[in-house]
């Protein structure tokens, strides 16, 4: 769509393990990856490879024993603790596997969250949340708690929730492994559509390959390394 | 985010209130037991509490609390009286004496012989009768309690309830008649014992022949005087002992303590009830943020600093608390109004009250700040996991 070649993540040899001694776990072994900005990549390999290891990494969730990791123009080896969290709250829009959300708020209260997390004002936040939850698809649902939504609902208040604050970079641990084919297939439909505007980047881990096609690159990892990164050619055509 | 914190506590009605019950349980325990138990200790200075016209209590060295008596001689109060900065001092009998009962019973009786000109540090209040009709004949002064209670007569026909004493019965005491000119309220007493007022003169003649008869000697101090530097002077001066009011209350209070073994135990009972409160209190919370810390690591991967985390779990914590406290303190309080009739010691100051809800606030803050301790520690990328 609109991606440019800038690159904004550039991981070069990043090792992670878990664990030492005899129940230590070499999770990823020299990954090297570029990441263009405006790209939506998916993340894909066999359960154990080191997808969610990786993704942490770029967040600024999980620190990296080794290698280099520049994302969005920082340096993550060189940012303090402090630094990372608000590297997280500014840069970092999450999407969870199993949602998150906050079960006694309302779908524009857990929308609201990240700029509460700011300091951004009640009123002014519930208002931006507001016009997401209408981008999703959700308006007329902002009062509905969580409880009250389907799966397919909550994972678009979900992305509703991780665009708010315009990030610059939205990662996204399996977004449709807990939904239907179809409901998966709209979401991803609405990833493209809303969450790809301008300059904004997605890496998306999955084991879905069902949804494979909606990214504009393909990265395959397996035992720690990204072995290819391929074009997906099917919408390289389409376009 | 202060916001959001009030929502996940208030959103889940079941667990707000299992949280509310828990601390409001913890707050009457600790304040009621506490109540009891500082109600029982009053009681044993009952009667310094009652003869509140003295500042200063003059007294042999060696008496150890107000119901040990060591008769001084009758020349100490011209001596006291000759101290710089008393303004008055009046002799004080008390004794514990036998009184014979309509009956043939016998029934110890706490009498206090009052000095004759002023009658003063007669009963606090008086319910029927004047203090002044103590100068009538053989006149003594009965506290209702014993009226109503130990020194009742028979009933008037039996299965009713005794007959009350009342202005005008009499009763032996050590053989000597004595005649009921008023009824007084007093302060319940340790032992609960009855209370008889009398005047001093006319207690001599009640007690059994000694040498020396002054229990205590009570002085009112000059205004503005220093009274503890009053009673140094009344030591030095007259090789007696001197205690200000609230002296004289610790030193009964400390021997009770010490010696009768009662308060200890009964204040072990606080004290564990105390700390089964703490503990519940703890727990509650405790497992309160465990049971959200996934949300706290989702917001913390969202970039909520642990500050902001620690400030949301202190508002939760401090809400439950102030309102769980609330309702706690009410509870323990209409609990001692309902039962104020009976025999229950109970007794709310207003330290108490600032000392269970700081115990109360304590205990939240630490569980909250040991439940932080494990949200801090939270890796934020445990909310990839599933
Ligand atoms: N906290 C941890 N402690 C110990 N080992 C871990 C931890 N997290 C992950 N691992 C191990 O690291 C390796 C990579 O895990 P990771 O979760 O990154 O894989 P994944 O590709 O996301 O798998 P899946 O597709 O099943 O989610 C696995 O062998 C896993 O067992
Ligand atoms: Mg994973």
């Amino acid at each position: 769509m609109t991606s440019s070649d800038k690159i904004i993540i550039r991981c070069k040899d990043v090792r992670k393990s878990y664990g030492s001694g005899d129940t230590r776990v070499q999770a990823l072994r020299g990954v090297d990856l570029e990441v263009r900005e405006g790209e939506m990549l998916m993340l894909v390999g066999p359960s154990g490879c080191g997808k969610t290891t990786l993704i942490s990494i770029l967040a600024g969730t999980l620190d990296a024993d080794g290698g280099e990791c520049n994302v969005l123009g920082s340096d993550l080896r060189a940012l303090g603790a402090r630094e990372k969290t608000q590297f997280r709250a500014r840069s970092i829009g999450f999407v969870f596997q199993t949602f998150n959300l906050l079960p006694t708020l309302t779908a524009v209260e857990n929308t609201a969250v990240p700029l509460l997390i700011r300091g951004v004002a009640r009123a002014k936040a519930f208002d931006r949340a507001k016009e997401l939850l209408n981008q999703v698809g959700l308006g007329g649902r902002e009062r509905a708690l969580p409880s009250q939504l389907s799966g397919g609902q909550q994972q678009r208040v979900a992305i509703a929730r991780s665009l708010v604050h315009d990030p610059a970079l939205i990662v996204c641990d399996e977004p449709t492994s807990a939904l239907d084919h179809d409901t998966g297939a709209r979401i991803m439909s609405i990833f493209r559509d809303v969450a790809l505007a301008a300059h904004r980047t997605l890496v998306i881990v999955t084991h879905d390959n069902r949804i494979f096609n909606y990214g504009d690159r393909i990265a395959r990892m397996d035992d720690g390394i990204i072995m290819e990164v391929r074009e997906n050619e099917a919408l390289a055509a389409a376009s | 985010m202060i916001y959001v914190a009030l929502r996940m506590l208030l959103g889940d009605r079941g667990k707000y209130f299992a949280l509310l019950v828990g601390i409001t349980f913890v707050s009457f325990v600790v304040t009621q037991q506490s109540a009891v138990f500082i109600g029982l200790m009053t009681r044993t200075f009952g009667p310094i509490t009652d003869t509140g016209i003295a500042d200063v209590w003059v007294m042999d060295p060696k008496v150890q609390y107000i119901d040990d008596i060591k008769p001084m001689q009758d020349t100490a109060l011209l001596r006291v009286r000759g101290v710089e900065g008393v303004d008055w001092a009046v002799p004080l009998y008390k004794s514990l004496l036998r009184a014979r009962l309509h009956d043939g019973r016998f029934q110890s009786a706490n009498v206090f012989g009052l000095d004759d000109a002023t009658l003063a540090g007669g009963p606090p209040e008086m319910l029927e009768g004047s203090l002044t009709d103590l100068r009538i004949n053989d006149g003594v002064i009965v506290d209702t309690w014993g009226a109503h209670g130990k020194l009742a007569k028979p009933p008037a026909s039996p299965g009713e309830a005794p007959t009350p004493l009342k202005i005008g019965d009499t009763l032996e005491l050590n053989d000597h008649r004595a005649v009921v000119v008023g009824i007084c309220k007093v302060s319940r007493t340790f032992q609960s014992q009855p209370v008889l007022y009398t005047t001093y003169s006319r207690a001599m003649k009640f007690a059994p022949s000694e040498r020396k008869l002054l229990s205590f000697i009570l002085v009112k101090a000059r205004p503005g005087a220093d009274l503890d530097a009053l009673c140094e002077r009344i030591k030095s001066s007259t090789r007696l002992t001197a205690y200000t009011k609230a002296g004289f209350r610790e030193l009964t209070m400390r021997y009770y303590m010490k010696y009768t073994g009662i308060p200890i135990n009964f204040g072990t009972a606080v004290i564990l009830g105390f700390l089964v409160g703490i503990a519940i209190a703890g727990q509650v919370f405790y497992s309160f943020t465990l049971e959200n810390l996934k949300h706290f690591g989702a917001l913390k991967a969202m970039g909520a600093s642990d500050g902001t985390l620690l400030a949301m779990i202190v508002v939760q914590v401090s809400h439950v608390a102030a309102i769980g406290y609330g309702i706690g303190v009410g509870v323990a309080s209409l609990f001692g109004y309902l039962m104020s009739g009976t025999e229950l010691a109970f007794r709310l100051p207003w330290q108490l009250l600032l000392g269970s809800a700081g115990a109360v606030f304590l205990v939240s803050i630490l569980a909250a700040i040991i439940s932080l301790r494990k949200v801090v520690k939270l890796e934020p990328a445990v909310v990839f996991k599933n």
